[in-house]
């Protein structure tokens, strides 16, 4: 979730908003530094950005964010406001308010604040009532506008723009969650599947769970200090996750450090902090954005997305999914990420050809909305697809079994392959030595895991046509453990051929032929295999089905390459290390943590296979 | 050996277009070039070139390098561009540089024999060797240059170290001074092509599918080599499996390539191709000269130099360990892969012990009081050291135990069984360096070992941080006590200085020009290969006994480094080091007859208790 703080900084200033005069902000627009009350008193620190020019009524357009709202203090004027420039020469009343609890905000900031379908006084309050009073409270106060508002945000501030639609102010017209938290505990920020993303959220906690006694411009301080040259040596010595509740770390002085250490299981605390099952009835257009290479929150754009979709058929709902990371499509020039080239600007395609127009049509009558259902970035291919359904309607579901000789085939084969899982050596998530998260690994060539001896390597045969997947993938593994939990990491990776060219101005040695890059990769903690509410201990030995779901893809396989599967039971240190002992993993001690010989088998009777979502053509 | 070639080799020049910097307008008109056939004792002829300076106030020394490599630019027009190297310094000192093709070999008639074994006992004009070569190369040149002040030295790199070798055995008594520089000299023992008997394959294909080609007549160009179809070596070695199907891709016409399958073991055959057996009555100074992280031939410049001092304790033999890749000495001597060294050790080299010894030696000029017995390198403390003797004089060879829990120490175990395990699979080996790669790396001999320590068949042993400064001077000696489940294994022992989490390099040093995590860097400070079945003998292997505590005992090549306080000492064992070093099928027979069903998973177990010590011996100076 920080990282877009980063990513926007970052790429701020250079591509398009580089055409801006570096007073733009300050030249066209007005300043208004306010607090805004709501109904059980507390106040929310809010700025208003209002067009000088007064020749035309103006929509708002608000982002709500615990990342500071700031600049503070109505001297104070950023460089850029909005989602992007197009938006900003428009002219909206853009709206930044510091969600309750964060910053300048009084109150008591929740993680991911649960819902409340049935509010009974004033003191219930949610993201929903506070977006409702600050939004009646805009349309009162603020002159020239047009009685319209809109809401965007990404990553958190993404959540709390979903979190306006169940009993949204009837103002508002149009909303864009854009790579939106929703679930925490099944594949977003903090755990997939039930299996804990340690490295992200040890970082993120560390400065987003520092605690205030009141309202802050400033959070200061990190909870403590910590700067690893090494991350797989720094949370390899760290040892079990409870070491991070030790002094020199946490020491219980974040409270959501602590929720996160208590609820291992899809218990109530993770229930309420689901937002989707109140997308009900959303009739509000929404354009819900996403990135597939988001190592945050993919999981959150496609379900906020299909929740929408599920829960009214009559929605105004709509999907963009690019080749970005985390907030990409809000920067500067992504035409290439990770060796891929993309052929286009993908970020201001989506700028220019979709956020903009969708804004401009629902809250000024301007344009027409012409933007499909979804509006797809198919990787491989390097094309946008527009569909009017997502998945696409004419896909089937194809099952490739794992076989023997490291094989994955249409048919069913025989035998079982098996490797130890060591806690002591957990297989890397990304390749060489990095001080913080690679933030390419959803895209790295996986060579340096398939010559490991603890991760096993299917692999179709050279494919004589194209492939193209679009929509969720299953992977159906029957496996046995020689421990009573273990972890299960699934990757579907694109091999290319072995006479693909190098590219340009390769670094010394590198070689594109032969790369396997990573599409889509997942995990899976075994316990949950059954049921994220109550986990369940394997029986040593005896073969259990485990399945998962991997993210939605959009890619096509050329033809002359191959399709690969990776399954290894460890991916570190982005999740934390499974004991292989079924527990409550954060009470383990290094003591519990075991090696485990796991067998992965796939002849006729119990056969392993990933069911791959293959558009007809 | 990746064909070292001087840099002013790897720039032809062509005299028509000279004259782009001052320094090749200078030697273009103040030498002048000249080619020309040798007769050797036997009529079979070498082709050799000559630059010599137009200079003729004084006589001059020549400088003779012999090699396979060919001495092109061919052609009295064509100048090698010898002002792009340090050996412009030679030139301004008006050497005669001299350059032969050796026998059998580019422009040179006759048969061309791989490190042609050394005949003592030369009884007719028909028993040739290198040394004859040489010998009637030198007689020749001396009788016939007219300028020469009857002096020759000869130097050489790699391939061409062997030949300098050879020629200190000619016994000519015009050549006074001889550098062998990273010498071959033990293709089974430790250079090049086996170390401890693994088959290095993956220099050894790249390199013998073009030299290896067969030389009918004189020519200047051998051709292109073997193209492997996947560009990731490791990858294309794995697919291609058991090595007899490399000898089957290359066809029959690379000689060599199949005389070595034909000989497994250290078979006379072997012996006789051993530089070190004719280092006898060694008459002219030598000046060894290898690199601490030489890929190729770090093992022959250490151990050519202790045979002479052992075998020819009369002889006026030095040697310089500098912290290099296979000929670094001639080249920026700064850094190596991640590793910075605070000077230019190159620099420092040629400046200040080779050129003075060629100066003293050839031309009556100067003195070498400055080049020790001994002047080594330190990595770690980044110091040179000159010393009376090598290994140190003052070295106490101390042993460090394997303990539990992944620990090494001076203190022996104290557990009744105990042993650490790993499963070592063929279809899964080791790689030698992180990354894919098309050729070997010459940084891995430094490489960050992170990598493999992060696998589940490396055993990773590391000392406490330590308190002070241990320095290590001399050979390191793994002692293993292995129980395998199979009939046979290779061991594979790293020496390791592991940085503190906190070491980063000051940004005034010179460097690679890449930005890498320095914090708790594993630096390779020496690995090794022993093939477990030669553990007994190289000449006769045999096969282990299956999950029977085993001592698999061997040596690493000598070390000079210095591990810091506040670092620690990490020792890493595995089964594979790939594709740097072909796979044991881990089945006790032929590995070059095995087939790829012979290949099979061992389970190895290194054992540290009262009973079974695994140990590892360092010199450490005192």
């Amino acid at each position: 979730m920080k990282k877009i703080l980063l990513i926007v900084a970052v790429l701020m200033g250079i591509s398009s908003y580089a055409q801006l005069t570096k007073d733009f902000v300050k030249d066209n627009y007005i300043k208004i530094d306010t607090t805004i009350t709501m109904r059980d008193g507390v106040k929310l620190y809010t700025m208003i950005y209002a067009p000088k020019d007064v020749s035309e009524k103006y929509p708002f357009l608000m982002e709500r964010t615990p990342y500071a709202a700031g600049p503070y203090g109505d001297k104070n004027y950023p460089n850029r406001i909005g989602p992007d420039t197009n938006l900003l020469k428009e002219k909206y009343i853009f709206v930044y308010q510091d969600v309750r609890g964060r910053y300048m905000s009084e109150g008591i900031n929740l993680e991911v604040t649960p819902h409340i379908v049935d509010k009974k006084s004033k003191k219930d309050v949610d993201e929903s009532s506070d977006t409702y009073d600050t939004v009646d409270w805009l349309l009162k106060n603020i002159k020239n506008n047009n009685g319209r508002v809109g809401l965007y945000g990404i990553s958190y501030p993404g959540f709390y723009a979903t979190a306006c639609l169940p009993g949204a102010h009837p103002a508002i017209k149009a909303v864009s969650p854009q790579a939106p938290v929703t679930d925490e505990f099944m594949g977003d920020d903090v755990n997939h599947n039930g299996a804990f993303f340690l490295m992200d959220n040890f970082e993120f906690m560390n400065y987003f769970g520092k605690q205030r006694t009141g309202p802050v411009q400033d959070y200061e301080s990190e909870v403590f200090k910590l700067n690893p040259k090494d991350m797989y040596s720094f949370f390899l010595k760290l040892g079990p996750v409870k070491n991070t509740q030790s002094e020199k770390y946490f020491n219980h002085q974040s409270n959501i450090w602590d929720e996160y250490i208590q609820h291992d299981s899809y218990d109530d605390y993770w229930k309420a902090r689901n937002i989707r099952p109140h997308l009900k009835n959303i009739i509000i257009p929404t354009l819900v954005v996403g990135g597939w290479f988001d190592a945050e929150d993919l999981f959150g754009a496609l379900n906020t997305y299909s929740s929408i979709e599920a829960l009214n058929k009559q929605n105004n709902n709509r999907l963009v999914m690019g080749p970005w990371t985390h907030g990409a499509w809000a920067g500067g020039d992504w035409s290439r990420f990770a060796t891929q080239e993309f052929g286009s600007n993908t970020s201001n395609y989506f700028q220019d050809s979709l956020q903009t127009v969708f804004f401009n049509f629902y809250l000024k009558d301007k344009g027409q909305s012409k933007i499909a259902e979804a509006t797809v970035f198919e990787t491989g291919s390097n094309q946008w697809k527009k569909y009017d359904s997502w998945p696409p309607k004419n896909v089937i579901p194809t099952a490739y079994y794992f076989n023997a000789n490291n094989k994955l085939s249409l048919q069913k084969g025989n035998g079982a392959d098996e490797y130890i899982s060591d806690p002591a050596r957990p297989v890397p998530y990304t390749n060489g030595i990095w001080g913080r998260r690679n933030n390419e690994y959803m895209a790295e060539d996986q060579r340096f895991a398939a010559i490991r001896p603890d991760v096993l390597v299917y692999e179709t045969d050279i494919l004589s046509d194209d492939i193209t997947l679009s929509g969720k993938i299953m992977a159906d593994l029957q496996v046995s453990i020689s421990g009573t939990d273990a972890d299960f990491i699934v990757k579907l990776i694109d091999v290319l051929p072995d006479n693909e060219p190098n590219i340009k101005n390769p670094p010394k040695g590198f070689q594109m032929a032969g790369y396997q890059r990573l599409v889509r990769a997942e995990v899976m903690r075994g316990k949950f295999r059954n049921s994220f509410e109550k986990p369940e201990a394997f029986e040593p030995n005896k073969i259990s089905n485990v399945q998962l779901s991997l993210n939605d893809v959009a890619h096509t396989f050329k033809k002359g390459h191959k399709i690969m599967i990776q399954v290894q039971s460890s991916w570190f240190p982005l999740v934390d290390r499974n004991p292989q002992k079924f527990m409550r993993i954060p009470d383990a001690n290094e003591s519990d943590f075991q090696k485990a010989t796991i067998k992965i088998y796939h002849d006729a009777v119990n056969a392993s296979s990933i069911v791959l979502p293959v558009l007809n053509k | 050996m990746q064909k070292f070639l001087p840099a002013f080799l790897l720039c032809l020049f062509s005299f028509s277009s000279y004259a782009q910097n001052s320094d090749s307008a200078w030697f273009v008109n103040n030498y002048t070039k000249l080619e020309n056939y040798i007769t050797m004792r036997d009529g079979i002829k070498l082709f050799t070139s000559f630059y010599i300076p137009k200079d003729n106030a004084e006589k001059h020394p020549f400088l003779l390098t012999r090699t396979p490599y060919s001495c092109a630019p061919y052609g009295e027009g064509k100048f090698g561009a010898i002002w792009n190297s340090y050996r412009m310094a030679y030139a301004k000192e008006n050497y005669i540089f001299v350059t032969q093709d050796v026998r059998g070999r580019y422009m040179s008639e006759g048969e061309f024999v791989d490190v042609r074994p050394f005949n003592k006992n030369k009884k007719t004009n028909k028993d040739i060797d290198e040394a004859s070569d040489t010998y009637d190369a030198i007689d020749w040149m001396v009788k016939n240059i007219p300028g020469n002040n009857s002096n020759v030295g000869v130097i050489g790199t790699s391939y061409p170290g062997f030949y300098s070798t050879e020629a200190a055995l000619s016994g000519h008594p015009a050549l006074k001074a001889v550098s062998p520089q990273a010498p071959v000299t033990d293709w089974f023992m430790g250079d090049d092509f086996h170390h401890k008997g693994a088959f290095f394959t993956l220099d050894g294909f790249s390199f013998y599918a073009v030299f290896g080609k067969p030389h009918p007549v004189p020519t200047k160009d051998y051709g292109k080599g073997f193209t492997t179809p996947v560009k990731d070596n490791y990858k294309f070695f794995l697919q291609t499996g058991a090595v007899k199907n490399l000898a089957a891709m290359i066809g029959d016409s690379i000689k060599f390539w199949h005389e070595m399958y034909e000989h497994p073991n250290y078979d006379e055959w072997w012996k006789v191709r051993n530089a070190r057996v004719g280092l006898y009555n060694i008459k002219p100074a030598m000046l060894w000269v290898g690199g601490l992280f030489d890929a190729e031939d770090c093992w022959g410049a250490w151990n050519s130099y202790k045979a002479a001092e052992f075998q020819s304790p009369q002889s006026n033999s030095k040697i310089v360990m500098g912290p290099w890749y296979h000929g670094q000495w001639s080249r920026e001597g700064s850094f190596l892969g991640n590793l910075r060294f605070e000077s230019n050790t190159a620099d420092y080299y040629q400046k200040n012990i080779e050129i003075p010894f060629f100066n003293y030696y050839l031309k009556n000029k100067g003195n070498v009081d400055a080049i020790a017995e001994a002047n080594i390198f330190f990595t770690g403390e980044n110091n040179w050291r000159k010393l009376s003797k090598w290994p140190a004089e003052n070295v106490e060879y101390k042993v460090l135990f394997m303990n539990a829990n992944h620990m090494l120490s001076f203190a022996k175990p104290t557990q009744q069984l105990s042993f650490d395990e790993y499963v070592s699979d063929p279809s899964h080996p080791v790689p030698y360096t992180e990354d894919v790669h098309n050729h070997r790396t010459r940084e891995y001999m430094t490489d960050d070992q992170r990598f493999a320590s992060r696998r589940t068949d490396v055993i990773t042993l590391e000392m406490d941080e330590l308190k002070e400064d241990i320095t290590v001077a001399g050979p390191v000696i793994a002692d293993l006590v292995a129980g395998i489940s199979a009939t046979d294994a290779d061991f594979v022992v790293k020496l390791i200085d592991v940085f503190p989490d906190d070491f980063e390099y000051a940004s005034n040093i010179t460097g690679n020009g890449k930005e890498y995590p320095m914090g708790g860097y594993q630096m390779l400070v020496r690995g090794e290969i022993m093939r477990g079945k030669f553990r007994n003998s190289f000449e006769k292997p045999e096969a282990f006994i299956p999950n029977k505590p085993t001592h698999v005992k061997f040596e690493l090549p000598d070390v000079a480094h210095t591990f810091k306080k506040g670092h620690r000492i990490m020792i890493q064992i595995q089964s594979s080091w790939f594709p740097l070093a072909d796979r044991n099928p881990q089945k006790f027979l032929d590995i070059y007859k095995a087939t790829d069903n012979d290949f099979q998973k061992a389970s190895i177990k290194i054992y540290h208790d009262t009973v079974n010590q695994t140990k590892f011996i360092l010199p450490v100076i005192k």
